[in-house]
């Protein structure tokens, strides 16, 4: 009996009580990462909302120039992949190795599938000369500050992307240590925090998508 | 323990099917041509919705230990002082000392 | 055995002997560079920076004494004006983001807060670790601009000039980008170990002072640093992209990277000066040999500090050209920053009130603390009002007044913690004579630098110029003998103190006689800080019990053996 518990707490690190203690740990450390993470945008979006109040014309012409279809599609798809991530989570629960590693690999496609989408509406963009600040050559539009929408909108979606990109290679990680069968019911700590992060690279998104795109 | 709770299948099936339903409504809603500010706000107040349907339910705060959500709030109600007094300064440079009668 | 009472809950508990001269501590349980550079030890991970920061505080300073020979008289002694303004950048960069910001934080925090909690070790080790690399790379990256080509701006690094200058501002600030997040994962580690790992009946009403300021430095790092990390990332865009955010020549708003820039850099302010707070707690309370006064208004009173002082970041913007609302607001919250820390003097003062006072070092630092603290603090409000600030801002009044909040502050409490720690950390007592002698010199050295400044302030004298009017020449020449004075006062201390680590007696566990859990055990500490489970059953500051009644615990082999493990468990996680 003894030993059989010792092995199920091979996980729990020597400075901590018990496995509970662990576990609650590392997600309010996560939660407070993710603190900084909404101060760190949080920024970007000050800067969104006071050029957007001392240009308010020039953000309903600029936002024309972005795709409503392709920005929708990008929602969705982050909606789908939180919803796979969520799940990933929850077959480590139930302890079905097979579906942590499915899941996550539809999450990554899904993340995936953003950035492709992504890369078509930067490179049309860079096409016509909508380019961040001091390489802008769009003529389009009939706005002085026309550079700045963009150099934000470049910034925020940007970021987000960065985002998205690491948020992929936290999930490879994962599923190679979800194949040599690293978590279960008993352990799944750094599904549960990869899932928080993923989600709210989704939250940024759902915010981002109706501020940029939707401007009329 | 709660802060381990399984979320049902079916809550996490529903809430994607109304995050996606949402997102719908809102390029719905910037079709509909609602006059400024209005379409602002209600833009937010969609996208406000959807991010707490995430984080309830997605992120578990609804079955976690109430400390978490202490942080996210927090971390909004920063990120609201912020803009909040930056805008005291950026949209009142012309408003002149005169110009303001307190 | 004796059973005592923790949250209703009850756990069996014995009283432990402290083992004076333990075989091992953390100093030799392992030896060799490899197990120093890749410890997840919080000791020995609060020591490296220690001597990082010791070695950023010489560099800073002998930079100040170039600036302040420069200034001796108006001509031009050492350097060219342009020489001047990279070598004030550098001391403020240096002084600001790689000594003061982790110096009682990182280096003492990491020391003592989780034996404080009766913890073996902070909430996440590795990212402790991670946390000094980082810092170290962000350092790296700072000399690195020096080399290259020491950067003009200021340590605030304002748009449009720095956008502009040749120097190599992308290198420095992308250093501070980098110890950004170091700052960031030491305040989120610090703010997790409190929450969790305290020990059984360590009650947030039983937290030392210390703990209490540390918890609150840590909600600003975790708060207000990724701000600062963005400003960064977007003055290194501007550059590089010319974004135009910030750039006017582009369509930008400079004043607007102030509000960025001071939406962290105020609040960093405190998180410069609230650890300062938790180490004067303690020194009073010990020194003094009272309970302190107001424990819960000193412990809150941190806390509300973090929280006005996330507001009032404007003040710095007075003449930027900000609109007249947003001053008056800035300028009104401003006053409201006095109240906590006027809560925080006069409870220290009632606390030393019919206090047995022994005038040891660290409570002689503690004294020079309060004085000079009061100074730096009440210029600071005045400072906070509009009509006086126009007058003096940029003046050598500001620069005194944050100098003696900063070093009358923070340096001096960082001293007198030192000073009270180094028996704990070194296991070793430096020479109580010296360590007198040497405060009186840098109080006196101190106020001879920066009461001068004061006044030239007052009087029109600009900050930031390498030359003056002949006016002044008295009063500089009076401010560069003080820092002289300074200097060797500091020079003092690294003697005594290195003397100390060869020829010094050997430190008892606890030779203040004070009641926090750090002195309930060896010193220096065991290599995992206590060889059983501490359980806290009195106050921190509970100087009327005998000190017995603070070495209470659960033996680790009950407490991680087989026999009750579930049910020990049980308990403990509910208490906590």
């Amino acid at each position: 009996m003894a030993q059989a518990q010792s092995l199920e707490n091979a996980h729990v690190q020597h400075h901590f009580r018990s496995s509970d203690q662990q576990f609650s740990s590392s997600k309010l450390g996560m939660w407070l990462f993710l603190f900084t993470e909404v101060m760190f945008f949080g920024g970007l979006f000050v800067a969104y909302i006071i050029y957007r109040a001392w240009n308010p014309e020039l953000f309903t012409m600029a936002a024309t120039e972005l795709s409503t279809v392709l920005g929708g599609i990008n929602t969705v798809v982050l909606i789908g992949s939180s919803l796979t991530c969520a799940l990933a989570i929850r077959a480590a629960q139930t302890n079905n190795q097979k579906m942590i590693v499915n899941y996550l690999l539809v999450t990554i496609v899904l993340a995936t599938v953003f950035l492709v989408i992504k890369y078509f509406e930067y490179t049309a963009k860079f096409e016509v000369g909508i380019l961040p600040g001091g390489m802008y050559t769009f003529e389009g539009i009939d706005h002085p500050k026309a550079s700045v929408f963009f150099s934000i909108y470049y910034m925020m979606t940007g970021l987000h992307g960065i985002h998205v990109i690491i948020g992929i290679g936290l999930m490879i990680w994962l599923v190679v240590k979800a194949r040599a069968g690293a978590y279960s019911s008993a352990y799944y700590t750094p599904v549960e925090i990869t899932g928080l992060y993923w989600h709210l690279v989704d939250i940024i998104w759902i915010f981002l998508f109706p501020l940029m795109y939707l401007i009329d | 323990m709660s802060a381990h709770h399984i979320i049902p299948l079916k809550t996490l099936l529903s809430t994607t099917f109304a995050l996606v339903v949402l997102t719908v409504v809102t390029v719905a809603v910037f079709y509909l041509n609602i006059p400024a500010p209005f379409d602002v706000v209600v833009a937010l107040l969609l996208a406000s919705f959807k991010a707490t349907l995430v984080a309830m339910f997605f992120m578990g705060l609804y079955y976690d230990e109430k400390f978490n959500t202490v942080v996210l709030v927090f971390s909004l109600l920063f990120f609201l002082v912020f803009v909040g007094i930056t805008l005291l300064d950026t949209n009142f440079r012309d408003a002149g000392i005169n110009v303001w009668i307190p | 055995m004796s059973a005592a009472a923790t949250n209703g809950n009850t756990l069996k508990v014995r009283y432990f002997d402290i083992d004076e001269n333990p075989p091992k501590n953390y100093l030799n349980a392992e030896s060799g560079l490899k197990s120093w550079l890749f410890t997840v030890d919080h000791k020995r991970i609060g020591l490296m920076y220690l001597a990082s920061i010791a070695l950023f505080f010489f560099v800073g300073g002998v930079l100040a004494l170039v600036l302040r020979t420069e200034l001796f008289t108006p001509a031009e002694n050492l350097m060219n004006a342009e020489t001047y303004n990279r070598i004030f950048t550098l001391h403020g960069a240096i002084m600001v983001f790689l000594f003061i910001i982790p110096s009682i934080p990182a280096a003492l925090g990491n020391f003592l807060l989780p034996i404080m909690l009766g913890a073996k070790d902070v909430a996440f080790p590795r990212l402790n670790l991670a946390s000094f690399w980082i810092y170290s790379i962000g350092a790296l990256f700072t000399l690195a601009s020096l080399a290259v080509n020491p950067i003009d701006t200021g340590w605030t690094f304002y748009t449009p000039y720095s956008v502009q200058t040749g120097s190599a501002v992308i290198l420095m600030t992308f250093g501070v980008f980098i110890m950004g997040f170091s700052s960031i994962l030491t305040g989120m580690n610090f703010i997790v170990t409190v929450h969790k790992m305290r020990a059984p009946g360590m009650t947030w009403g039983r937290l030392p002072l210390f703990i209490w300021a540390m918890y609150a430095t840590s909600v600003i790092q975790v708060l207000a640093t990724p701000v600062l990390a963005i400003t960064l990332a977007l003055l290194i865009m501007e550059r590089t992209l010319g974004i135009g955010i910030f750039d006017p020549a582009l369509g930008g708003d400079p004043v607007l990277y102030q509000h960025f820039f001071w939406f962290y850099s105020h609040p960093a302010v405190y998180i410069m000066i609230v650890p300062a707070f938790g180490v004067i707690s303690e020194l009073i309370g010990t020194f003094s040999r009272k309970t302190v006064f107001g424990y819960w208004a000193i412990a809150m009173s941190s806390l509300a500090i973090a929280f006005i002082g996330s507001l009032v970041w404007g003040h710095h913007m007075f003449v930027s050209g900000q609109s007249e609302l947003s001053t008056v607001v800035f300028s009104f919250l401003t006053f409201f920053v006095g109240i906590p820390t006027g809560i925080k003097i006069f409870n220290w003062l009632a606390t030393m009130h019919k206090g047995s006072i022994d005038m040891k070092t660290p409570m002689l630092y503690a004294c020079i603390f309060l004085f000079l603290f009061t100074i730096g603090g009440v210029t600071g409000i005045m400072l906070g009002a509009i009509s006086v600030n126009v007058q003096l801002h940029d003046t050598y009044y500001v620069v005194a007044h944050f100098h003696y909040v900063m070093m009358g502050g923070t340096v001096m409490a960082f001293l007198g913690g030192l000073h009270f720690w180094w028996p704990k950390m070194t296991g070793k007592m430096y020479s109580e004579f010296w360590g007198r002698i040497s405060a009186v010199i840098i109080f006196i050295g101190f106020n001879l630098t920066f009461l001068p400044q004061f006044i030239m302030g007052s009087q029109g004298m600009p900050r930031r110029y390498y030359s003056y009017i002949e006016q002044f020449q008295t009063m500089h020449q009076l401010s560069t003998i003080g820092s002289y004075v300074l200097g060797i006062g500091f020079v003092i201390i690294a003697v005594y103190l290195a003397h100390s680590l060869w020829k010094g007696e050997k430190a008892t566990s606890n030779p203040w006689g004070a009641r926090t859990l750090d002195w309930m055990t060896s010193s220096p500490p065991l290599q995992h800080n206590f060889n059983y489970q501490p359980v806290v059953t009195n106050g921190a500051y509970d100087y009327h019990k005998p000190i017995s009644d603070f070495t209470l615990g659960i033996s680790d082999d009950v407490y991680h053996g087989n026999d009750h493990e579930g049910d020990i468990r049980k308990q403990s996680a509910e208490t906590v």
